[in-house]
Order: structure tokens, then sequence, then C-alpha cells
């Protein structure tokens, strides 16, 4: 069978029932392509096994770019390129690069990861998406289980050990 | 997550016995030790020469020793104070995260009594070579040293008396601040065991309306408390600032406080309830306020620098171009700003005891040293300094 | 595992299901626009278009139109200003800083809030660009471009420069802060459509599936971009303070501004959201999501920055009779007793006493005088500007030089300009974006909802 075009999907009504589901379902050795959510759950990412986002470290790391090139930009502009008596001040008053520093760090490390995130979640505006379900953007959660990579059970079984945990609903879908 | 039961030792208690009480002792003596020594060798240091020539404003070993009272005074009464101000502020902001570790921030409490004592006397023996506004000679328009600012600001020390005489005013202030702050406090002590005892939710909307009248009040003491026990040193320096800064330099100490206590019970056993999302949350708050803390402080530094008024900035002057408080400034911005701010800045070490308790000692002492900067400069001069 | 406490309100009363609060807010979007909706519309457009005269005037004929003298060179246009980015913080106020302080209440309002600080920086930053004069001959100067685009480097010491950046970064962010939320949002809508609204909600909605390890990351970025925004905030405030308090004007210069403009900032934003969210929650009958619960906690915001913001006063009060510095103590008294007293008293009332109303439970749980009383809010924030700006350089250091300021018809009608396009701005998201973040209301049906309560 082929990989990520036939799925078996178990309906579940309630966040709670939902996250012992998974829990389950893993134990039991089957393997879950991904669960659909109308909202983020919380726990969910624990359950389903997914490691702590990296996001934060680029949020960082994009963040002292922007302080970088903040003084950087500052320093060659104000103390080297064209240097101006300002106020009495020194050429490179260090205090009064601070709040443009500021802004600068807080601005590429915002757009730094959200442009990540955009990318590593494959979001774009002529994004088309492949719905399972489409109450999952509704009031249901969705759990896929791709047969192909269950290839040791077949779809009733998947089907009997979903309703075991709670589905109320156990569906097929297929892609082409 | 499924139903969990929570097995937890309601009846644990803390009990203050050999193995607590040895080592507090042991810095007890150790402490005595140290100040008698410190007193010893600024006798022997001297400042004797300059007692001919200054007259009335020579150093003394002394001012040292005062200098150095008044600064554990308003810092421990600050720590104190904040304790029952994070409590007061977890019940009017409803905050349920905090329940198991909210008798940590009361119990601080326990030291406004005494707080108070120490201040209210000291000032008698300190005062007057900490204040150089309680100088008489300063309000007689006839003496040479008369001061016509000082003179000016007289009313708000001495009203309704003769300027110059009996600072009734401040004295009042200093006592009614203490006193309300000490009852505030054993009114919510006695509202916090009630509510354990008597299942009740009355209890905690007693509380709560408690809690929001103390919050009043402390935000108008705690910014007058500022301009007298700490502005009012540099008598001629004022700034808006001042009452928001002394609270975020309490604040962030208090937190910090609080943060390791917590943690040095749980190492004891105590505090079953307490998980590492509490320690987080509570990790949080040091690292907020720690920048919020930065925030006050650059923001006062960065309008006198920027303006550079004489007498506004003579303050930042005084201890920035000096060789003995200069490095010291910079040693404060690094032990509250900077090295929380990279040390906490990741969620592990918020998570974790070993960097918390590290942050927590770095930030008591660095705000220590905050509250020497204020002090220290417009009492000792260039006496001043950490050793 | 729900644990709930005795104590805790429900945040969304009338039993709603997770279905409920999909078509509650989706129909809206769906529906034809209403009656009333049009009118308002209509109304905002026309506020709009009679400002755009006086805005074209003030273009064609320059700033000479407004009622500025040589004495006072800052008036209406900056008070406006500040007033405008100061409504511009109870947004990512609400989204960021409550987020980190896990306050679930925000969900029902952060949509909206947002929305409304997105539009008030818009009309905020208007007010600088008119007042280049020419704007189309060199916004860009504002920007550090190289000498040979005619001008030096721009000057990094100067604290309108901050502003740009500031403003900016600010407006950026929360845009895309915003728009995040939005997404899973669009996405419902989206899979409820049909024809032409599918396609246009479909690529609103960035290819959103809903998927776990996508909200996973949703969440983290939330977090982040709460941590970042929250700095944010504060500084945007603060350097628009810095505006004044850099300077050496007595009654500008006083290092309390940067905290003080912050937490008035956040007590005029919160007055402005409750304003929007009483009429929007009666309009489109969300009452079920934005409760009392809600509004009597936005109340008891507003009355702890009106405080904060009353003992700003009277600390500058005392400290500039304290300071013993004549000009300092003559700015302060010639505030309350001067010719523009009546400004003043007013800032003073509407400021410092009226939010202490909310102190009684009947006051902040009625939804007909916190409607009032968040106007008056507004209006004292703007006198408190006003006060600020206008007050503090009329007596110039001269004598000679001391001037009064009274506005023009092009002033008043900039004014207006800027309150056509708020509107405008606010309607047209009222009706095609979903004004209550569906997603995050639906993440507390269960916890916070009226049925585990009962």
């Amino acid at each position: 069978m082929e990989r990520d075009k036939h799925f078996v999907l178990g309906v579940y009504e309630d966040e709670d029932v939902l996250l012992d589901a998974v829990a389950q379902v893993r134990n039991s050795g089957v393997k879950i392509h991904e669960v659909y959510s109308p909202f983020p759950v919380h726990g969910l990412d624990e359950a389903l096994g997914y490691k702590r986002s990296r996001l934060p470290i680029a949020a960082f790391l994009f963040g002292m770019l922007g302080t970088t090139l903040a003084l950087t930009m500052q320093f060659y502009m104000m103390k080297f390129d064209w240097p101006m008596i300002i106020g009495g001040k020194d050429f490179a008053g260090f205090p009064n690069f601070v709040p443009v520093t500021f802004e600068l760090t807080v601005l590429l490390a915002a757009f730094g990861m959200c442009g990540v995130f955009f990318v590593s979640s494959n979001l774009k505006p002529w994004g088309q998406p492949r719905i399972f379900d489409i109450r999952v953007t509704d009031d249901k959660h969705v759990m896929a289980i791709d047969l192909a990579a269950n290839a040791k059970l077949d779809e009733q079984q998947i089907g009997e050990v979903l309703k075991a945990t709670g589905a109320s609903e156990v569906n097929k879908k297929n892609f082409d | 997550m499924g139903k969990q039961v929570i097995d937890i030792n309601w009846d644990q208690k803390f009990d203050f016995a050999g193995t607590f009480k040895k080592p507090i002792m042991k810095v007890l003596v150790l402490g005595a030790i140290l100040l008698v020594a410190g007193i010893v060798i600024e006798m022997m240091a001297g400042g004797h020469e300059e007692v001919a020539e200054a007259g009335d404003h020579a150093y003394h070993w002394y001012h040292r020793l005062f200098a150095a009272i008044w600064v554990n005074n308003i810092y421990f009464a600050g720590i104190a104070v904040i304790g029952v101000f994070f409590f007061a502020l977890q019940y009017a902001a409803q905050a349920g995260w905090s329940a198991p570790i909210l008798r940590i921030p009361l119990s601080f409490g326990n030291w406004l009594p005494y707080a108070a004592v120490i201040t209210i006397v000291s000032y008698f023996i300190v005062g007057h070579d900490i204040f150089h506004w309680t100088h008489s000679y300063l309000y007689d328009v006839n003496d040479p040293q008369y001061d016509r600012i000082i003179d000016g600001k007289g009313g708000f020390f001495f009203w309704p008396m003769a300027k110059g005489s009996f600072p009734i005013f401040f004295i009042v202030r200093m006592v009614v601040f203490f006193a309300a702050w000490a009852l505030f406090f054993n009114k919510l002590k006695q509202l916090s065991y009630a509510e354990d005892l008597e299942k009740s939710d009355s209890y905690w909307r007693r509380t709560r309306t408690v809690s929001a009248i103390f919050l009043v009040f402390f935000a108008v003491s705690s910014s007058v408390a500022a301009w007298d026990w700490i502005m009012s040193i540099d008598t001629h320096w004022f700034s808006t600032m001042f009452g928001w800064y002394m609270f975020a330099s309490w604040f962030v100490a208090g937190l910090s406080a609080v943060t390791l206590i917590t943690l040095f019970l749980k190492d004891k056993g105590y505090l079953e309830m307490v998980n590492s999302n509490h320690i987080h949350d509570l990790g949080k708050f040091m690292f907020a306020f720690s920048i919020f803390w930065t925030y006050i402080w650059f923001s006062q530094f960065l309008l006198i620098y920027y303006a550079n008024i004489p007498e506004e900035s003579v303050y930042f002057v005084e201890r920035l171009q000096s060789e003995l408080y200069g490095p010291l400034v910079f040693v404060n911005l690094g032990l509250n700003f900077i090295l929380p701010f990279l040390v906490l800045m990741t969620r592990d070490a918020k998570r974790h005891g070993v960097f918390l308790k590290v942050v927590s000692v770095l930030i008591i002492v660095g705000h220590y040293i905050d509250y020497t900067l204020m002090v220290q400069p417009g009492t000792l001069r260039e006496h001043g300094g950490l050793v | 595992m729900q644990v709930t406490s005795s104590l805790r309100e429900p945040l969304i009363t009338g039993g709603k299901t997770l279905k409920d609060v999909t078509h509650d807010v989706s129909r809206h979007v769906e529906g034809k626009p209403t009656l009333s909706w049009i009118l308002a519309l209509l109304t905002s457009v026309g506020v709009l278009g009679v400002g755009a005269i006086a805005l074209a005037a003030t273009l064609w004929e320059g700033i000479g139109m407004w009622g500025l003298n040589k004495t006072i060179g800052w008036a209406w246009d900056i008070t406006n200003f500040v007033w405008w980015v100061g409504i511009g913080h109870a947004g990512t106020l609400i989204s960021a800083v409550l987020l980190l302080f896990r306050q679930k209440w925000r969900m029902a309002i952060n949509r909206a809030a947002e929305a409304m600080t997105i539009f008030a920086v818009i009309c905020a930053a208007l007010f600088p660009v008119i007042h280049m004069g020419r704007p189309w001959v060199g916004a860009y100067w504002a920007l550090p471009l190289p000498n040979t685009f005619g001008s030096l480097w721009v000057n990094f010491n100067s604290p309108l420069l901050w502003d740009v950046f500031a403003i900016s970064t600010y407006f950026s962010v929360s845009l895309v802060f915003w728009y995040i939320g939005l997404i899973p949002d669009f996405a419902t809508i989206r899979d409820r459509a049909t024809g032409l609204r599918k396609t246009i909600y479909g690529a609103l909605s960035f290819g959103w599936d809903g998927a776990a390890k996508t909200w996973f990351r949703y969440e983290a970025v939330a977090l982040i971009l709460a941590g970042l925004a929250t700095p944010l905030v504060l500084s945007v405030h603060t350097i628009v303070s810095f505006d004044f308090a850099t300077s050496v004007i007595p009654g500008w210069h006083t290092t309390i501004f940067p905290p003080y403009f912050v937490a008035g900032a956040i007590f005029s934003g919160f007055a402005m959201v409750l304003t929007l969210m009483i009429i929007t929650r009666k309009v489109f009958k969300l009452e079920d999501y934005i409760t009392i619960g809600h509004i009597e906690l936005m109340n008891i915001v507003i009355i702890i920055t009106g405080s904060i913001v009353g003992i700003a006063y009277i600390t500058e009060f005392f400290i500039a009779w304290y300071s013993g510095v004549a000009a300092e103590q003559y700015a302060f008294i010639n505030r309350a007793f001067g010719p523009y007293w009546w400004a003043y008293w007013a800032m003073m009332t509407c400021n410092v006493i009226s939010p202490q109303l909310f102190w009684f439970k009947k006051i902040r749980t009625s939804i007909v005088l916190t409607f009032i009383l968040s106007i008056v809010v507004n209006i004292g924030m703007w006198f408190e500007r006003f006060v600020i700006i206008v007050t503090s350089l009329h007596r110039d250091f001269l004598p000679s030089s001391w001037a009064m300021f009274s506005p023009t018809w092009a002033d008043m009608g900039v004014y207006l300009f800027t309150f056509g396009l708020f509107f405008t701005l606010f309607l047209l998201f009222a009706k095609f974006f979903p004004v209550i973040n569906m997603a995050e209301v639906k993440s507390i049906v269960k916890s916070s909802g009226e049925k585990v309560k009962k």
C-alpha cells in the first residue's frame, strides 16, 4: 500500500478523551500520522512525543542579529561616517543608542521567528491544505492513522483500537 | 492526563530545631565577628588628620557604620514589606498558581515590627550623620551655611514645628508607615490562617478586600518612604521616578528571597506541593522584574543624562565619575540585569534549582549594592565603598 | 483533569458548545451586512470625508492652517498623536501581557482589542507624517538612508527618531501577532464557505490544517511573541514620553514620565476597548462571550492604571515643590491655576476621580455606567496630553513670548479625519473578520464554560 494516501480517521469530541486516546493508541503500537484539532490542546505535543520547539532559538539568533546590526549601524553613522556634536554629547553616546537597538532587536527577533514558523509549518497564502475532515476547524478532533505505516494491522483492527479509546466515529479517507 | 490523585502530607510542619538553628547561629556569630573586625579596621584606618581641617563635617569611623546600618534597615524592611505586598498582590489578582508558596512571602512580614523599632531607634542615633537636612544651621538665614533650597523643603520634614528643630512630620510618617504595614500584615496573617482552618470562601473574599486596601496604601507609602528614607539623603537632588525605582529594587530583591527560601525548603523535603512549574513561575517573575528594574534604572538615568541639568546630573556625576563608586555602578548593572538576564533566558534555567539559587543570591547581593550606591555617596563621600 | 474552584466565575455563559462558538462568531462574517452596520459605516465614511477636507486643506496650504504659533509649536497634532498611540496599547497588552500572566479572560477580547490597536497606531502615525508639511517630498528622510538621498544620516540621538523605530516596530509586530492569531479562524470560515468567499478566506488562512504539530509551533510562537511584545509595548510609550522628557522644558522634563505614560496608555487603551466592546457585544449578540465578568475585570484594570496615573500626578506636583526649582514650581501652579486651569481640572476629574467610582461593584458591573465612564476616561486622557503639551509650552522662558493656543477648524478637522478612519477600519474589521478568537475561546469552553460550573 502506498504511503500517505490511505488513512483511518478517529473522530473525538472531547480534548481529555483525545489525550488519553493518543497515549493508548501509541501504547498499543499503532503509529499516529497526525492529530487535527480546532484549537490548541495542552499536553497533546507531549502525548504525541514531539520534541521541544526550536523556535525560541531562532528568535534568539535573529534578535542577536538585530542587536548587532543596530549597534553597528548607529556607531558607524554617528561616530565614524559623519560625526556631529549633538547636545554636547560624545559622538558615540551609547545610552542614546539603546532605544533603537532595543527596537531593532525585537523587530528582527519577531519577524525572523515568524518567518521560520511560516516556512517550517508550510503556511503560505497559496497553500492548499489537505483536509481529512472538514469539521476539524469547527468542533471535532481527528486522529489520522496512515494504513501504510501500520502494515501489521488492517483497517478493521485499527478502527477497533480507535473505538476502544473513545472515538465517536471511525472513518476512512483516501487521497489520490 | 487522566485523574491524578495528589497525595500530600498536609500536616507537615517546619521544625526550627538543631539542623536549622546551628547554621543560622553560625552565620550570626560570623556576622558579629565581621562587624567588630570592620569597626576596628575603620578605627585604625583613621581619618584623624581631616578632623582638624574639616571641623563639623569630618569623617569618623562610625559614619561608615551608620551608613551600613541605614542601608540594612531600609533594605531588609523593604524585603519584609515586599513579602506582604506579594501576598496581597496574589490575592487581589485571584492568582491560583502561588497558593502553595504564599506563606513564605507572608512570613517575611514577621520582620516588620523589628524593622520598625530598629529603623526608628537608629534614626535617632544615626540620622544626624545620614541626613544632611537635619542640621539646623541650614534653615538659619543668618548662618553663613544657610541653604535656600533646603530651607524650601524644610516643611516636608519639620512641619508643623519650626524648621531645623524636631522633624516631627518625617518621624510621624515613618511610624505610620511601619505601623500600618505591620497591622496589615497581622490582619492578612490571621485571615490566611483562618482560611485554612475554616473551609469557607468568605475568608478568601475578606483577604482579597484587605489585600486591595493594603495595595492602595502601599502604592502611596512606598513612594513617600523612598523620598523620606533614601532620596532626602542627597537633599538637593530630586527625581520623580525615585519612589518607583526604590520599589522596583525592593520588589526584585523580595522575589529573589522568596525563590531562594522556597528552593531551600524544597531541598530539605518540605513543600511537597511545589513542583517545577511553581519554580518556573518564580523564575519568570525574577527574570521579568530584573528587566523591569533595569527599565526604571535606565529611564531615570537616560533622562538625566540627556537633559544634563546640573542639579539633577550631579547625582550620577558623583557616582559614575568617582573611582570608588564608578565601578560599583557597573557591578550593580551586571549583577541585577546582565547576569540574571543571560542566565534566566532559557526555560531550563528557570526550572532548575541550581541556576535559580545562584541568580537569587546574585540579585540579593546586587540590590544590597544598589542600596549602598543610593546611600553611601551622599553620606560618606570619598570614604565609602564595599570593602 | 479539570480543577475548578467555587471562586472562579465562568468566562463563557449560556452553556455554549464548540459548534456554538463557531456559529456565533462566523455568522456575522457570512451574513448580509445589517442595516445598523451600514448606517454606522456610512456615518464613519462621512466623518472621514468631512475630515478629509481639513486634511486636504492642511496639505495644500501647509501647517499654517493649524493654530500653532512660535511659542506653542506642538499642540493638537502631537496631543492627538500621543492619545492615539496610548489607545493603541491595550490590544497588545491584553494579548501579550495577559497571556504571560495566563489570564484566560483575555481570549474573548484580544482579537478586537488588537485590531483596535493597529487602527489606533495608524491614526497616530498620520500626525507626524502630516506635520512634515509635504510628506510626499521626503517622508523617507526619517529612515537611515545614505547621503546620496540628499540628507545627512538621521540623528540617532533624537527621541523623535527613536519614535520612528518604536512605532514602526510596534505596528509591524502587533500586526504579525494579530494575523497569526487570525489564521486558524480564517481556516474555520474557509471550511464553512463556498465560492469566492472560500477562495479569499482560503488565501487568508495560509493553508492552515489544524495539525497538532502546527498548533504546537503556533503556541510556541505566541508565547515568544508575547515575551517580545511585552517589553515592546512598554518601550513604545516610554519612547513617546522621551519626546518630552529628554528636553529641558519645565513640566516636560521629569523622570517619572516613562512608566507614567505607559500606565496612562494602558488606562486609555482599556477605556477605548470597553467603549468598542460594549457596542460590539450588543450589536453582534456576543453577551455570552464578553460577559459582565470581562467588563468588570477591565474596569478593575482601569482602577489600577487610573490610580497609578493619579499617584504620578501627585508625585510630579510634590517633587516640583520639593525640587526648589522656581520654573518647575511655576509650571505646575500654572497648570492648576493658570489660564488653562479648566483643562487641568478636566484631566483630574476624568482620570483620577471618575475611575475611583469603579470601586463600587454596582458601578463596575453596570453596562451603561461603564460605557459612560469609558468615554469620560478617554476625554480625560486627551486632556492629559493637552495639559502636558500646551500648558507647559504656552508660558515660554521669555515672558514676552507668552502665548495662548486656540485650535483652527483644520486642527479639529484633521482630528475628525482620524476618528472617521478609525471607525471605518474597525467596522470593516468587525464585518469581515471574526471579532472573537474562536480557536482560543474553544480551548476554554470546557474548563471555563458554564457547563462544568453547574
